[in-house]
């Protein structure tokens, strides 16, 4: 099938303004969006700027907004958007921007500073203050389960750049680190509780969350995350009374 | 190495950005909330022609019942509905377990939502439809 890719094009040190760049090219509706991406810049534009790494949905470095919602293009395969027929035309061009509100490196690449220090911002490591047993800290299988799919987080971005309390406060903590918080709050090894509770307990924690569920939308990991939120907010409420 | 915004605006992301059940549900929770404030200051205001003797009162009170603004009222009726209904449902995914059956939540909330909207339509236009199908009864 033939379909236009509309890429989002930006080098700050030399572009006055952002703009769109149309790419005709020949695609598979099995091909992935970062297939494509690669066939661009190797064939046509060697100019165009991503990041990728591993392809295979882990390393969480190609998070972004493509047709208008924050995804992993190794991750997304161009019938999944929509572009089913092998024989058809599309006239409806596949947009690929970055992911949104974020400073621009070049085109595609952004830059994660501000992220990442929210990241720390919640001390996501283990903290304990007991001695340490013989053996390792143990958990129960229950145990577990509590923190099972807050530990599946890659990092990409994708959430805390969709949410739209993100894009109006540079100091919202934003989804990922929230859930990064969950995971150690949850975790029956971790003896810093009440440490990172006061962290999130501010109008740029949990509170700045709207259930607004952008984040949920756009998690290519499938994590409930405004659920995960939820519960902290209540484990906040509960420490309250 | 340069790095820069691309300076769109938080309205421009809001407006392009993919909404699904919760991003539209959030922005009739701000408009209704908005239409609401705004509706607290011209009742208080409304009210404030007490102080200028019952004659006044009563001469407003008359204008009230015209239709443009019994149509005001059914609205805002509508926003009143809106935004109570969905706040059961962000209490639902605060306190309970909404964020794994908010979608559906929505949905009731809101059929419920148009059915009380309805209802309180025929209410307020009561008079004016037994008008209308006088003729025909
Ligand atoms: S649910 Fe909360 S964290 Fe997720 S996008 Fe909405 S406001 Fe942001
Ligand atoms: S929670 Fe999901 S969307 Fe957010 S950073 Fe982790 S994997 Fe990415
Ligand atoms: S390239 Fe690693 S997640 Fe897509």
């Amino acid at each position: 099938m033939k379909v236009t890719f509309r890429i989002f094009r930006f080098n700050p040190e030399t572009d006055e303004k952002p703009y769109y760049k149309d790419y005709e090219v020949n695609a598979d509706p099995k091909d992935r969006v970062v297939d494509v991406l690669h066939y661009i810049k190797n064939e046509i534009d060697g100019t165009l700027t991503f990041r990728r790494s591993c392809l295979h949905g882990i390393c969480g470095s190609d998070g972004m907004r493509i047709n208008g919602k924050n995804m992993l293009a190794c991750s997304i395969l161009l019938q999944d958007l929509g572009y089913t027929d092998r024989d058809k035309t599309y006239k409806k061009p596949i947009v690929v921007e970055p992911l949104p509100g974020m400073p621009i490196i070049k085109d595609l690449v952004t830059d994660f500073t501000d992220f990442w220090k929210k990241y720390e911002a919640v001390k996501p490591y283990l903290i304990t203050k007991t001695p340490p047993p013989e053996r390792e800290r143990l958990q129960s299988p229950e145990d577990v389960e509590l923190i099972m799919e807050a530990s599946k987080c890659i990092l990409c971005a994708c959430c805390t750049t969709s949410c739209p309390s993100t894009w109006s406060n540079d100091n919202y903590l934003g989804p990922a680190a929230l859930l990064k918080a969950y995971r150690f709050i949850f975790d029956s090894r971790d003896e810093a509780t009440d440490e990172r509770l006061d962290i999130i307990d501010t109008p740029d924690g949990v509170w700045r969350c709207h259930t607004i569920f952008h984040c949920v939308q756009a998690c290519p990991k499938e994590i409930n995350i405004t659920w995960h939120i939820s519960q902290l907010k209540k484990k906040l409420v509960e420490r309250e009374i | 190495m340069k790095v820069a915004k691309t300076g769109e605006g938080y309205f421009k992301l809001v407006a392009s950005y993919k909404k699904e059940t919760g991003g539209w549900a959030w922005i009739i929770h701000r408009i209704s909330g908005l239409a609401l404030t705004a509706y607290i200051y011209v009742h208080i205001y409304a009210l404030s022609t007490l102080t200028k003797g019952k004659e006044a009162f009563d001469a407003e009170m008359a204008l009230f019942q015209k239709p443009l603004f019994k149509v005001l009222e059914w609205l805002l009726f509508a926003f009143v509905l809106a935004h109570t209904l969905n706040g059961i449902r962000i209490v639902l995914v605060d306190f309970g377990k909404g964020s794994f059956y908010h979608k559906k939540a929505f949905a009731y909330l809101m059929i419920i939502g148009i059915i009380a909207f309805l209802v309180m339509g025929y209410f307020i236009f009561s008079h004016e439809i037994h008008q209308a199908f006088a003729g025909l009864l």
